[in-house]
């Protein structure tokens, strides 16, 4: 069985490989192969890792270019998700900036998670002295996101920050401003979804690998939403992604209950940018769309009764 | 196979992929599927109406689910986007939601039981991969495939529940029943980047060139994808997203439905290759 292993030593990549019986192996995590690896073979092989027990977050690193945390990988589970595999990849995380082998530097992470700040900016009700209680309701409403370990998973394969990272955070920044913001001790969620929607929150690519490979499954992209949602209600909805986001909805409740894709275009990017060089124009050329739907399509069957849904759901949503 | 669906086509198939509803109603016959569209079928919200209503976008895709059962079939789809948000509305609905939303289905005398399960083409075919291959007249072994699954095909699995999201096999297997051979292909699990097209243009546009190199470099005939989101997001697009990167590079990009219809002899008029905006012609 084989291990191929990214490594880096400050100044040159190069790969390694390094071979284990799979017997040796097959009871392990991925973290004791690692371990077994630089005990046995190779001192200067650099990775880190701490608890042991999937609770530090140190130990995130990719296998065949996908992110895990070593220690709560079971090498069984490998072999089954990557079949009669001769060999294994192993890198560093991806969209950080490598240190060393699989060492990566979370600094510029870290400066991210800072401008949501995440700490608890308590409402004036609370002091020192009372403390800030909050009852299980509460707590239960963000105890997944509390499960969040900051092990860089989602970051490592977020699509967006892999593309540019200069307008973007790493999706665990926003779970923990979502977090935040919807603490029920919280003074004010928009000192944490403000600084969250200056960064890129309407950035996503919905590519759904932050929810996929997050160790504690949750979900950084239906926090990212629900950031999305927090900061229209409070106002803050201008610009071309709230523009998008709020043309799904217009259709779907207020006019025919189906995406019209030439008026997505107008609401999305205006009527000059459209006509210019927008999708719209595009999609016309081709001759997949026909023009006149800029004035409405048909009103799907039963339409109106799906209003009357939607309207009983927001009423019950707001009581 | 099943034989019968509820048909919930999406609305890019009514509008700017009519070419993947062409070409979907043009194999069923052959593959003796009958697709019944759901009358009144809502838009499911796109990935895109949660950020503005959540509880809405799930009463939608609860009505469109119940439209499914009160036709006592399963329900098709072949957008993957509408794939994910079906699918992750019954999951909730289905772990507690139920009772709850019911209350504002009733509204439109409606009411959602959960005896509808959801599929894709792509399932639906991988499934049954020999009786596919049995039904190919032009096997299209000249023809180099780089298969591109799309984000909502694959991901989150545990929404899908169907396949490795990180070692995929259905599409390759659909693809090689068709006789046609799949190149390596390095992006095939990337984001095309369509739902951010217009935040995140750059970004956007970077991942879309890269793909589109990827395969060109992987000296593919085509790319070929289960989504139309994707497909729209890799034709459409790639002229800009080429030009962008100074790339000479241009490949086909079919949908699944196309290159089925192509393996089952289908003249490529009916499979709308015409509209097709890079140049697929050569193809057929």
């Amino acid at each position: 069985m084989k291990f191929i292993i990214d490594r880096f030593d400050g100044k040159k990549n190069y790969q390694q490989t390094y071979t284990l019986e799979k017997k040796d192996i097959e009871a392990l995590t991925l973290l004791s192969v690692l371990l077994l690896i630089k005990q046995t073979q190779d001192v200067t092989l650099n990775f880190t890792a701490s608890c042991r027990c999937a609770i530090c977050g140190a130990c995130g690193v990719r296998v065949n270019g996908h992110a895990y945390i070593a220690c709560d990988s079971k090498m069984t589970e490998l072999f089954e998700e990557y079949g009669e595999t001769e060999a294994f990849h192993i890198s560093p995380l991806a969209n950080f900036k490598v240190i060393s082998d699989l060492v990566v530097d979370w600094e510029p992470a870290m400066e991210n998670l800072r401008k949501i700040k995440p700490a608890l900016v308590a409402k004036s009700e609370f002091s020192a002295k009372e403390g800030c209680r909050q009852n299980q309701e509460e707590f239960d409403r963000i105890i997944k996101q509390w499960d969040c370990i900051l092990c860089g998973c989602c970051a490592s394969e977020c699509n967006k920050l892999t593309a540019d990272h200069s307008d973007y955070m790493e999706p665990f920044v926003f779970t923990h401003a979502w977090r935040a913001a919807n603490d029920s001790r919280s003074k004010d969620p928009m000192i944490h979804a403000k600084p969250a929607v200056t960064n890129g929150l309407w950035n996503c690519v919905h590519c759904q690998e932050c929810a996929n490979r997050c160790p504690k499954h949750i979900s950084s992209a239906d926090d990212i939403a629900g950031l999305r949602a927090l900061a229209m209600r409070k106002g803050l909805n201008s610009g071309v992604g709230p523009a998008h986001a709020k043309s799904f909805y217009t259709d779907l409740v207020e006019d025919s209950g189906r995406l019209n894709e030439i008026r997505l275009a107008l609401r999305t990017e205006g009527v000059s940018t459209a006509l210019r060089a927008g999708t719209a124009v595009t999609l016309m050329r081709a001759g997949k769309m026909n023009p006149l739907e800029v004035f409405g399509g048909h009103e799907i069957e039963g339409h109106k009764d799906l209003v009357k849904m939607v309207k009983a759901a927001q009423a019950a949503n707001k009581e | 196979m099943q034989k019968e669906f509820a048909f919930f086509p999406g609305c890019v198939l009514t509008q700017a992929a009519i070419e993947a509803k062409m070409a979907i109603e043009a194999i069923a016959p052959i593959l003796g599927i009958t697709l019944k569209e759901i009358k009144g079928w809502s838009c499911c919200g796109a990935s895109q109406a949660q950020d503005v209503d959540p509880l809405a976008t799930l009463v939608a895709n609860a009505r469109n689910l119940a439209l499914a059962e009160q036709m006592n079939l399963p329900m098709l789809t072949t957008c993957s986007t509408c794939l994910l948000m079906l699918t992750r509305a019954k999951t909730q609905l289905d772990n507690g939601q139920k009772e709850r939303i019911n209350t504002f289905l009733a509204e439109g005398k409606m009411n959602y039981k959960g005896t509808s399960e959801v599929t894709s083409l792509l399932w639906l075919l991988a499934q049954n991969a020999e009786e596919i291959k049995a039904k190919v007249k032009k096997p299209l072994s000249n023809l180099k495939v780089a298969v591109f699954y799309g984000c909502h095909s694959i991901r989150p699995q545990k929404d899908l529940n169907f396949e490795s999201s990180v070692n995929p096999t259905s599409f390759e297997t659909v693809v090689q029943a068709l006789g046609a051979q799949v190149v390596p292909f390095e992006k095939r699990l990337d984001c095309c980047g369509f739902h951010a097209v217009y935040p995140a243009e750059k970004s956007v546009m970077k991942m879309t060139s890269g793909i589109v190199s990827s395969a060109a470099k992987s000296q593919a005939d085509c790319v070929v994808t289960p989504c139309p989101l994707c497909q729209m997001q890799l034709d459409i697009y790639q002229d800009d997203a080429q030009s962008i990167a100074k790339s000479k590079a241009r490949v086909p990009v079919l949908h699944l439905s196309q290159l089925v219809g192509l393996a089952l002899g289908i003249d490529a008029k009916k499979l709308g290759l015409d509209y097709n905006v890079i140049d697929a012609s050569k193809l057929a």
